[in-house]
Formats: structure tokens, C-alpha cells, sequence
């Protein structure tokens, strides 16, 4: 995902703003960093739940749901 | 927003998994939905075509992101504008999301939600595949989107909002993300009377896109119940001969 996109997602349970942490950027060909993340945590600011970022998606869904979805 | 009226019971959570499954099988072996077990029709270009979409549509779209999943062409009917921002409720292999990317173009962007991991992954892939660089997947669920609030012009569906137990929220979570005067344009499978109840208690029936359909004077009252305006159901064709059920056009405005 794009960093530029974290600014309209939000926590799907309280929807407040997520906190990014733990980010890893992809790399463009000369081997510097863009603005995709590859990988890293959403952290909603007000109930503090994280949502992992896996293969530059992040998973949104609620924790009930995403217990039950294979890594 | 209210919660009392959204079911939130076994039933509610046995129905969610089942459509999970389903999808996400159907995405790991290219099998049909919305009444089309067989694989051969489901990707079949004239059927896409017969839904409303061009032959150019099909050269844009990566391969493998038509998945021949829908009921209809949102995109054709939600006159997307260069530098929108809009976000597709399930959006499957991510072919309508792909098209939506050309609409809005460089300045705009796309955010496709689906809550299979399955489907999500052949999205990302074909976006991998191509240029696309504005169409962005997240795994969430329609009834819970993680969109900030007022933030997408457009919303388009195709075929989904039917395999939701619960349509109201969905609507009500979609006119939160809109902004004032933003577009709800979406397709969809409807009921022109009510369905039997073995039909809509039928697992298999609401994978098909069958047996979960809202009627239409249900959809209406929904739409005004959450705050939309203009709203309106446009029936497009029949769908099968067993059921009272059509595709149609929902679509409808958030009052500026």
C-alpha cells in the first residue's frame, strides 16, 4: 500500500485514525525507498488495535474475522 | 449509527463464513458465481460482454482480474471523473477496479475492499501485472470499512451487497465514506417479490447471488433510512426463470 492512502483509512471498528509502525518500504530499482509499504502494523489510535500489513495489503478486517483467515 | 438492528447471531456469522469459503475457492480455481458453476462460462468474454462492458474494457483489464463474477457494468453507469477517488465493495479479482483506474486516471485513485485473502491476492497479482499504479486492495469487510469518513466520491459494487447478512449496514457504512454529494452506483442481483424462505435460508442459494437478494422496496427504504437522496432502482434484465429475481442498477446521491 501507499503511505500517501493511510490517510483515509481508518479503524473499521471506532473509526479513528491508524498509526503506521514497524514499516517496510519497497525498493525502487536503484535500490532506494518508495513510498509503497510492503509490510508493517496499523494501530488504531483510540482502541489500539493493530492490523498487519502482509504483503503490502493490509488487513483490515475485524479481529473476530481475522482470527479465522489463513496467514 | 444504530446497532440493535443489525444481526449479529450465529446465523449472521455462519452465512459470512460460508460466502468466505465459497469466494475464496473460487478464486484459488477460477470457478463461476451469481448462478454460473461452470468455469467455462464464467470467464467467457461474451458473457462479459452481454453485461455492458466493451471490448476495450477487456483489453485494459489484466487477464486474470476478470473473474466473471458480476451482474453488471457499475463502472459504465457511475461516470467516474478524472481525479475521483473511488472505492469498490468486493472487489473480487479487481477487473471493475482496473477500469475505475483508467476513469479517474493519474489524479485519481482506487481502493478495492474484499474480505477474501484468496480473491485479494489474484487482485494484487494482476495489479503487480500491469501499470496501475493508482489501484490500491485492502482486506476488510463492507460492513465494517476501514475508509475514513467523507472520504471517496464514487462507490461501485458489482454483485456483493447480496451476500451481505446484513444490507442495511452495508448502505449505511457506504454513505459514512461518501462525501456530500458523492455517488452510490452499484449493480447488483434484487428481488422484484419476496423469496421463499427455503430459498433464502439456502447457503448454497446466497452463494449464487440468489438467495440473500433484498427486494426492492426494501432496498429503497434502506437507502432513505441511512440518509441518501435521488434515489433509485433501475431494473436491467431478467436473471432466471425459477425466481423473481433481476439484476439492476442501484444508485443514489449523499445530499451535499
Amino acid at each position: 500500500m501507499k503511505e500517501s492512502l493511510l490517510e483515509i483509512l481508518c479503524c473499521p471498528l471506532d473509526k479513528h485514525d491508524l498509526e503506521l509502525e514497524d514499516a517496510e518500504y519497497a525498493t525502487d530499482d536503484d535500490g532506494d525507498e518508495t513510498d509503497e509499504i510492503v509490510a508493517g502494523v496499523l494501530v488504531c489510535s483510540e482502541c489500539g488495535e493493530r492490523y498487519p500489513i502482509e504483503d503490502g495489503i493490509p488487513n483490515l478486517l475485524p479481529p473476530d474475522m481475522r482470527e479465522e483467515t489463513p496467514a | 449509527m444504530t446497532t440493535n438492528e443489525s444481526p449479529d447471531d450465529d446465523a449472521t456469522t455462519d452465512q459470512r463464513t460460508h460466502v468466505r469459503e465459497t469466494y475464496g475457492d473460487i478464486a484459488a480455481t477460477g470457478d463461476g458465481c451469481c448462478g454460473n458453476s461452470d468455469a467455462e462460462i464464467a470467464a467467457d468474454p461474451d458473457r462479459t460482454l452481454s453485461l455492458g462492458y466493451d471490448a476495450d474494457d477487456l483489453e485494459e483489464a489484466p487477464d486474470e482480474s476478470n473473474l466473471g463474477l458480476g451482474c453488471g457494468n457499475p463502472v459504465a453507469i457511475s461516470n467516474l471523473e478524472p481525479g475521483e477517488t473511488v472505492l469498490d465493495l468486493g472487489s473480487g479479482g479487481g477487473f471493475d477496479c482496473f477500469l475505475a483506474a483508467r476513469e479517474v486516471g493519474p489524479d485519481g485513485r482506487v481502493i478495492g475492499v474484499d474480505m477474501t485473502p484468496e480473491m485479494l491476492e489474484r487482485a494484487r497479482e494482476n495489479a503487480a501485472d500491469s501499470d496501475h499504479e493508482t489501484v490500491e486492495f485492502r482486506l476488510g469487510e463492507i460492513e465494517h470499512l476501514p475508509v475514513a469518513d467523507a472520504a471517496v466520491d464514487t462507490i461501485i459494487s458489482n454483485c456483493v451487497v447480496n451476500l451481505s447478512p446484513d444490507k442495511r449496514r452495508v448502505l449505511a457504512e457506504a454513505y459514512r465514506v461518501l462525501r456530500p454529494g458523492g455517488t452510490l452506483a452499484i449493480s447488483d442481483l434484487v428481488a422484484t417479490e419476496p423469496l421463499p424462505d427455503e430459498i433464502r435460508d439456502d447457503p448454497d442459494a446466497v452463494d449464487a447471488c440468489v438467495g440473500g437478494a433484498a427486494t426492492i422496496d426494501q432496498l429503497e427504504v434502506w437507502l432513505a433510512d441511512v440518509g441518501f437522496t435521488d434515489g433509485s432502482i433501475t431494473v436491467e434484465g431478467e436473471w432466471t426463470d425459477d425466481l423473481p429475481i433481476v439484476s439492476a442498477r442501484i444508485e443514489a446521491k449523499k445530499p451535499t
